[in-house]
């Protein structure tokens, strides 16, 4: 990174700085339209909070914080940005005041602060043996000092990825993410499903790329257990979000398997794979908030949680089912929808960097997902429209306007991003590119 | 500046101490007027004596013709002068509010105000028999401190630390004794062993060393001789805070310092048997302390057991015998002090304002205790190793100490650091969600007697979270200065 900013210099390989680079300007593009959208929408959805005015306090203060993450020059920053921002975001998830979602925020904060601890090993170390004090694509280490310790390095690397993963639901630092995610408000649901889970993509994508370097870990054993946790993850949420009947926990479900579709294209390390991981970032956002905001929208205006009992729904609230449907399709992979793009980069991706094995069965085990992502979301969708014979007609109104407007944005996303993808897809190969 | 500065340092608080019983105060205004202007007094004369008097020495008598007592200002001791200079007046301070309602003060204000000197006395102590000396006085002194309630709890808590101490010492003479009869130099002023060490005696050396380390490690509350420091925290809270964070166990930590790198030296200890044993040890320590510290229940006990932990952070990164660790030990001894003091001192006010003393019945004191519980978190930030605040600083020296090293006993202390961090998350911001997000059926009323307690109180803990925050962004001075100590006690540099 050029021209970066130094707000303080603590000592010696201790500062606090930003700049900007291209991987920094997407996810802060990101965050502020994710941010913007669910500011509007929650200016409704208030009503339904415990303590509004705690919630849109945290709410911007988290917003501060991922935007500094973003732009952060350095490892130091990137850690203290990414604590302070699990620090904020923290009250959002308790703010019903019940003990269990105070249980559910203290999970995540606890499984949150162990993950950035773990990272904190990759910083003790390239602190150590690295050159630069900030992020360089290929990687910071001293090929001079690191000879003969590439052993530690490499557990070095593998634990603090895993501890950032945490943020971004890797198995095995999941767990937290079902049970926080649901008990939030709405909108805090779906920015911390939809975009502070890619805060831990970032953090990994930082690690692997600019500090550690593909180099040093492409073919490594660290590679390879990193995808096959992926893997893991990628299916193992997949298979609990379709066994699960609260509407909000299936979808975090699916967040845990889904965001480790774009950890599969980073840990494989190739430029077309990260090309579809960086688009599935931003198409995963999209969609995951929008569905967060139908799921919401259900709950604030006709008190319904769990999906057995939204029967019929859809014809009560024909824009929210039509926005949650397409979203739907977007997410499984259906052309033209976004979601379709991104997949295929991260299959073709992994198919022509010819890792034993995990290049055929990460496809594979991505296809496998895409059906059981069909199979969780679109029985919604179909038992919405058409709720069968003999059912008796369900209770229930349209979402408010602002509520409304938030999806609708979010579905002509999904549906444009996808058609004309092409201007987001060179932007994103660019930076994918300039990572290696 | 003449040698005999150093004395005055001591003898200030020691006398001035020892008057305050003796002296009738016809009101609390006048007892803490007079103590205070005693504090300060040395407190200042301490620091000026720090920025002008580096090098000076001063030979008290001589006891036989190698043993005498003498007093010497060197970097190292000067840390931990400095510390404790500072921090001794904000605590009397405290002290004086805390101690408004509890009976005897004279005696508690004699006692307390004698420490200063004594620990002084630890720090400028210029050779091992003058550090011994005031060492065993140091315990003498803080036991009415421990047994001050009268309880049965506190005589057994004040019995169990005179029994620990004086083993401790004893073991740490018996050490002395050995190095010295073995043609070792007990003088600080002397690095090293030197030609004392042969290949022939290195097994009594060994023996030496860990008599010290262990002998000294009950008052840095080493893993298995800690226990005292829990039970001792039915003292009331200036006592825990300002001697069980900072003054009595950092004697300890210093100590072995001494030990470390005065007495024996990087030559001697790099590599040795007798190092290992000390990382395995202070490792497992910052581990067992931590756990202990998540599982306990009791305000002031889950803080003494997180000293147990943060003491043998120090303590480890002393043993790695290298310029850095030096450094890093030197740096977390202050953040620790800074830090664990300002933990103490809330945890007091919250028992002072409300009687409350268990971690659980902290609901809501948020609103009730703002300014109190704003600075413990700032404090339970900075103790888990959050940037920019100070303790992210000392943990990171402490950590390239240890990957420098690159030794499987060194990585073992990153990783118990590591997992100390996320105890340490657990066990105190645990106590800040309950403090500030209390649950739904949370009744404010029942906090309404609950008031913020005065400035007596306020003002040193607004102060030392000023500390914690500036310390961590702009630790330069305080890095040069601790630098200072690495030509000393490394002379082959």
């Amino acid at each position: 990174m050029t021209n970066a900013v130094t707000l303080l210099t603590i000592s010696d390989g201790l500062s606090i700085q930003f700049a900007s680079d291209g991987l920094g300007r997407i996810f802060l593009c990101l965050d502020t339209v994710m941010w913007i959208l669910a500011a509007i929408y929650a200016s409704k959805y208030k009503e339904h909070m415990k303590k509004p005015k705690q919630f849109f306090v945290f709410f911007g203060l988290t917003y501060l914080m991922l935007a500094a993450l973003s732009m952060a020059a350095n490892y130091l920053t990137m850690y203290l940005c990414f604590e302070f921002m699990t620090l904020l975001s923290m009250p959002m998830v308790l703010n019903d005041g019940t003990m269990e979602s105070i249980a559910a925020a203290r999970k995540y904060l606890m499984y949150s602060i162990f993950g950035a601890t773990l990272g904190l090993l990759g910083f003790f170390f390239s602190a150590y043996y690295g050159t630069s004090a900030v992020f360089v694509s290929g990687g910071v280490l001293d090929a001079a000092k690191t000879a003969g310790k590439e052993g530690t390095l490499l557990v070095t690397a593998f634990i603090s990825i895993v501890g950032f993963g945490a943020k971004a639901g890797l198995f095995p630092l999941h767990a937290w993410l079902p049970t926080a995610h649901p008990v939030a408000p709405a909108p805090a649901s779906a920015v911390l499903s939809g975009v502070i889970t890619k805060a831990g993509v970032l953090c990994i994508l930082r690690i692997v790329y600019q500090v550690y370097g593909a180099a040093f870990l492409s073919g490594t054993w660290v590679q390879t257990a990193l995808i096959v946790l992926a893997l893991i993850t990628v299916f193992m949420g997949s298979m609990m979000a379709y066994g699960e009947d609260l509407l909000k926990k299936r979808l975090a479900y699916s967040t845990v398997s889904q965001v480790s579709y774009v950890l599969f294209g980073v840990f494989t390390m190739n430029p077309a794979a990260v090309l579809g991981a960086l688009l599935h970032v931003v198409y995963h956002s999209i969609i995951k908030d929008c569905l967060f905001f139908g799921a919401g929208a259900v709950i604030f205006t006709n008190h319904k949680e769990y999906v057995s009992q939204l029967r019929g729904m859809g014809k009560k609230m024909p824009v929210t089912y039509g926005c949650f449907t397409i979203c739907s399709l977007g997410l499984i992979g259906i052309p033209p929808f976004a979601g379709f793009l991104s997949k295929w980069y991260l299959a073709t991706g992994s198919l022509s960097e010819g890792l034993p094995v995990l290049s055929w069965l990460g496809p594979a085990v991505l296809l496998l997902s895409a059906l059981l992502t069909a199979g969780y979301l679109l029985p919604i969708s179909i038992q919405g429209f058409f709720p069968g014979e003999g059912e008796k007609e369900a209770e229930g109104k349209e979402a408010p306007g602002r509520m409304l407007f938030s999806m609708l944005v979010l579905a002509a996303a999904t549906v444009l991003l996808g058609i004309f993808a092409q201007p987001l897809s060179d932007v994103m190969q660019q930076i994918a590119g300039g990572l290696f | 500046m003449n040698g005999i500065g150093i004395l005055i340092a001591i003898a200030i608080p020691i006398l001035g101490g020892a008057f305050v019983p003796l002296l009738d105060f016809g009101s609390r205004r006048a007892r803490e007027s007079y103590v205070m202007a005693i504090v300060l007094a040395a407190s200042v004369y301490t620091l000026s004596l720090l920025a002008s008097g580096q090098g000076t020495s001063f030979v008290l008598y001589h006891l036989t013709s190698t043993i005498d007592i003498t007093f010497r200002i060197d970097r190292y001791g000067s840390i931990f002068a400095l510390l404790v200079s500072v921090l001794w007046p904000l605590a009397s301070l405290y002290a004086f509010e805390y101690m408004s309602h509890l009976h005897k003060k004279n005696r508690f204000f004699g006692f307390y105000t004698m420490c200063f000197g004594i620990t002084l006395g630890v720090a400028f102590a210029g050779n091992f028999i003058t550090m011994y000396l005031f060492y065993e006085l140091l315990t003498l002194v803080t036991v009415p401190l421990i047994t001050h309630e009268g309880t049965r709890e506190a005589k057994v808590a004040g019995v169990k630390y005179l029994v620990y101490s004086i083993a401790g010492a004893t073991a740490a003479f018996i050490g002395m004794i050995a190095v010295l009869s073995h043609g070792g130099s007990l003088e600080f002023d002397v690095i090293g062993l030197g030609s004392a060490a042969t290949p022939e005696n290195r097994r009594l050396f060994d023996l030496a060393f860990l008599f010290m380390f262990f002998g000294f490690g009950v008052k840095s509350a080493v893993w298995p001789l800690h226990g005292w420091l829990p039970t001792a925290g039915v003292a009331p809270t200036p006592v825990t805070a300002l001697l069980h964070a900072v003054a009595v166990v950092k004697s300890g930590v210093f100590a072995i310092g001494r030990v470390v790198y005065f007495t024996y030296d990087a030559g001697y200890l790099d590599g040795s048997f007798v190092q290992k044993v000390g990382l395995l040890f202070s490792a497992f320590t910052i581990i067992y302390g931590t756990v202990m510290a998540w599982k306990e229940m009791h305000f002031k006990k889950r803080l003494a057991y997180s000293t147990v932990s943060n003491l043998s952070y120090i303590v480890f990164a002393f043993l790695l015998v290298t310029p850095s660790g030096l450094e890093a030990g030197l740096l977390h001894m202050i953040f620790h002090g800074v830090m664990k003091i300002a933990l103490f001192f809330v945890a007091g006010a919250v028992m002072h304002q409300s009687g409350r003393i268990y971690v659980t019945e902290l609901r809501g004191f948020g609103k009730a205790m703002p300014v109190s519980i704003a600075v413990f978190t700032v404090a339970s930030l900075a103790l888990t190793g959050i940037p920019p605040l100070c303790g992210f600083l000392s943990k990171f020296a402490i950590a390239e100490a240890a990957v420098e090293e690159s030794t499987p006993f060194a990585y073992f202390g990153i990783a118990a650091l590591l997992i100390s961090a996320i105890f340490t998350a657990a066990y105190l911001l645990t106590i800040c969600i309950r403090a500030y997000f209390p649950p739904a059926d949370f009744e404010p009323w029942s906090l309404k007697s609950v008031k913020e307690a005065n400035w007596y109180m306020t003002l040193p803990l607004v102060l030392l979270a000023a500390a914690i925050i500036l310390l961590g962004c702009f630790p330069g001075p305080l890095m040069r200065f601790i630098g200072g100590v690495v030509p000393a006690a490394f002379p082959g540099l």
